[in-house]
């Protein structure tokens, strides 16, 4: 009993430190000075962060990220939260047109994607090719997989269906059947595909290069740019943008559920996975990267 | 009079008939059940008078008011569910207190927590569903529907999911709370056992159909057609051409037989067959023996057909596996159907 657990200790130590050894080394790399043949840096410097915090363009990217995302994600949930909703509690026969819908995206490379947007929104009624605005929906489209199976997957969960039922029957409308039953019970399941949905567009490159570039340049665009600049300077921005995300989506966690003391322990674990996810994703970004 | 009346309701999905021609009505204050195996159409029925289904011909009444087109939240009925559909968001409290709040009535606190005391949920008043047991979570379902005093409460097999010693408490609750709020009740099982414990009025469905009403003892031992005397009471059921030879006599007329397992006796094939003016005897040979506890039963076979015979466990085994005995079988025991 005793040596199986120290052995499960021993792998989950093993994996911890597999996630972790590249952002620890990035981080190490932000804050080097000269680090050639030593296995630690020789020295210590902040001068990448002060560069880099000095850089107008960094703040001007980074806003135009969280603009986008913002609008992506804020547009996904007020159209996506509702249509899904609608179709599995009232036309479950359509359930399955719109899963197909909203897998589709997975079907089509970003670079595929983005030629065929290009293509029909340089000319036309819509001409917004170039724009931020053709970027909010492709990145809206990006996302439907992760918001539709997350809201999908929570109102099943919790049998909305009976729950309306239920409601109906002591006298609700069905809007307040939603608004005070339904939702109270899907809005961690939505957090988590929308925390989801903002770690991926923060690290979204091909189409933010292919469909808008230099025009309206993101923070991915901007590290891009970086990378030929410095290796440390980007270390930094990386480190950077990670500790944003990570303190946003923990403000974010602690707000929501610190006042609730009903399916906590469900919750909690998801959140886990969840974070294992952006872990796993970072780190593959951060490869590519360096 | 009539206080709930169910007039030739027909609901088909897709070209399937789930409700055909249905009619029927209860007194108010009865306990009614609507007994049949899974996918008759009892369950349809009790959406349609909750309103969470359409029917596509026919009417509902309620009180004497015409509900059918009505929403669910206009009908004034109460509805338990299977799953109890608790909402987890909210404690016990408030899971009663939902349909007060959204009816926005006063002293909605004094009305929550008699129910709390009818229910015997006192002390629980601030757990959330999931840290409730399923008999509790039942108890909650059950106030929640009760509170906003229905005019029909309706109760979708809502002991299904308990186990058994829970399950044969909670239906005496049910009954004893029914009785008290003297409320007129529909209830749907599958489990025949249950229905006879609890109802005042049965009603036996088969393929969307009703097919007997009756008090519980009257449907058990006066079943109407071979699918209730073969779903309610374990009957043996004979076609006549098999009786008239097994019994060597064609007194009998009609299509089939039906007898209960617990009228007919075994004797050994040596004793003489008691009074041949009252009874028949046939001879056969015990091909197998059940026990359930309190019940023996026999399966013997004579010319090819199966005899069940049921007896209380209280002298131990009588005859063993492939003894040969005579069937007694009391002649105005046979049901002809």
């Amino acid at each position: 009993m005793k040596s199986s657990l120290t052995f499960h200790k021993v792998v989950v130590g093993i994996l911890v430190l597999y996630l972790l050894i590249p952002l620890i080394g990035t981080f190490l790399f932000s804050i080097a000075g000269k680090w050639d043949h030593t296995i630690l840096p020789e020295n210590y410097t902040m001068k990448w962060y002060i560069e880099l915090f000095q850089d107008e363009r960094f703040y001007d990217a980074f806003k135009r990220t969280l603009f986008l995302i913002v609008m992506s994600v804020g547009l996904s949930v007020v159209i996506m939260l509702p249509t899904i909703f609608i179709i599995s509690v009232y036309f479950s026969k359509w359930e399955r047109l719109l899963q197909a819908a909203a897998m589709l995206p997975y079907g089509i490379p970003p670079i595929v994607g983005a030629v065929g947007l290009i293509k029909l929104y340089s000319g036309g009624p819509i001409p917004i090719a170039g724009t931020p605005w053709i970027l909010i929906g492709a990145y809206f489209i990006t996302i439907l997989p992760f918001m539709y199976q997350g809201i999908r997957n929570s109102l099943h969960t919790v049998n909305a269906v009976q729950l309306v039922d239920a409601a109906e029957l002591l006298g609700a409308t069905k809007f307040q059947a939603f608004r005070t039953v339904v939702f109270p019970n899907i809005i961690s399941g939505i957090l988590v595909s929308t925390l989801l949905s903002v770690a991926l567009l923060f690290s979204e490159f091909a189409l933010a290069n292919l469909l808008v570039g230099g025009r309206f340049e993101t923070l991915q665009i901007y590290l891009a740019d970086k990378l030929n600049s410095s290796g440390h300077l980007t270390s930094a921005i990386v480190i950077t943008y990670y500790s944003v995300i990570l303190l946003l989506t923990g403000t974010v966690l602690k707000l929501t559920f610190r006042k609730d003391k009903g399916p906590i322990m469900s919750d909690k674990k998801r959140i886990l996975s969840f974070f294992k996810k952006i872990f796993r994703q970072k780190n593959t970004a951060l490869e590519g990267e360096n | 009079m009539s206080y709930v009346t169910i007039d030739q309701v027909t609901k088909s999905y897709d070209n399937q008939v789930v409700l055909e021609n249905i009619s029927l009505t209860l007194k108010k204050g009865e306990f009614a059940t609507l007994l049949g195996q899974s996918g008759c159409g009892k369950s349809t029925l009790l959406r349609s008078i909750a309103g969470l289904e359409g029917v596509n011909v026919g009417s509902i009444l309620i009180d004497g008011k015409d509900i059918t087109n009505l929403s669910p939240r206009q009908r004034e009925v109460g509805m338990v569910f299977q799953s109890y559909a608790l909402f987890p968001n909210m404690n016990v409290f408030d899971n009663i207190a939902y349909g007060l709040k959204m009816k926005k009535v006063k002293n909605i606190k004094s009305r929550v927590n008699k129910m709390i005391e009818l229910v015997d949920l006192i002390g629980k008043e601030e757990s959330y569903p999931h840290q409730l047991s399923g008999g509790q979570q039942q108890r909650v379902a059950l106030a929640r529907a009760l509170v906003m005093e229905p005019k029909v409460l309706l109760l979708d097999e809502p002991l299904s999911a308990l186990d058994a010693k829970i399950r044969k408490s909670l239906q005496k609750e049910l009954k004893r709370i029914q009785k008290e709020l003297d409320i007129t009740t529909i209830f749907v099982t599958h489990d025949q056992e249950e229905a006879m414990t609890m109802s005042d009025r049965i009603f036996v469905m088969n393929k969307g159909k009703v097919v007997q009403s009756g008090a519980p003892s009257e449907i058990y031992t006066t079943p109407a057609n071979t699918f209730v005397a073969k779903f309610i009471g374990n009957y043996n059921v004979y076609s006549m051409e098999v009786f008239h030879k097994l019994v060597r006599s064609s007194e009998l007329k009609g299509d089939e037989v039906a007898i209960r397992p617990e009228v007919l006796q075994l004797v050994s094939p040596g004793e003489d067959c008691p009074d041949l003016q009252e009874n028949w005897g046939i001879k056969g040979v015990i091909k197998d023996v059940t026990m359930t506890g309190n019940v023996l039963r026999y399966e013997v076979e004579a010319d090819d057909s199966y005899f069940h015979v049921d007896y209380l466990h209280h002298r131990g085994l009588m005859f063993e596996q492939g003894s040969r005995v005579q069937i007694i079988v009391p002649k105005k025991e046979c049901i002809v159907l």
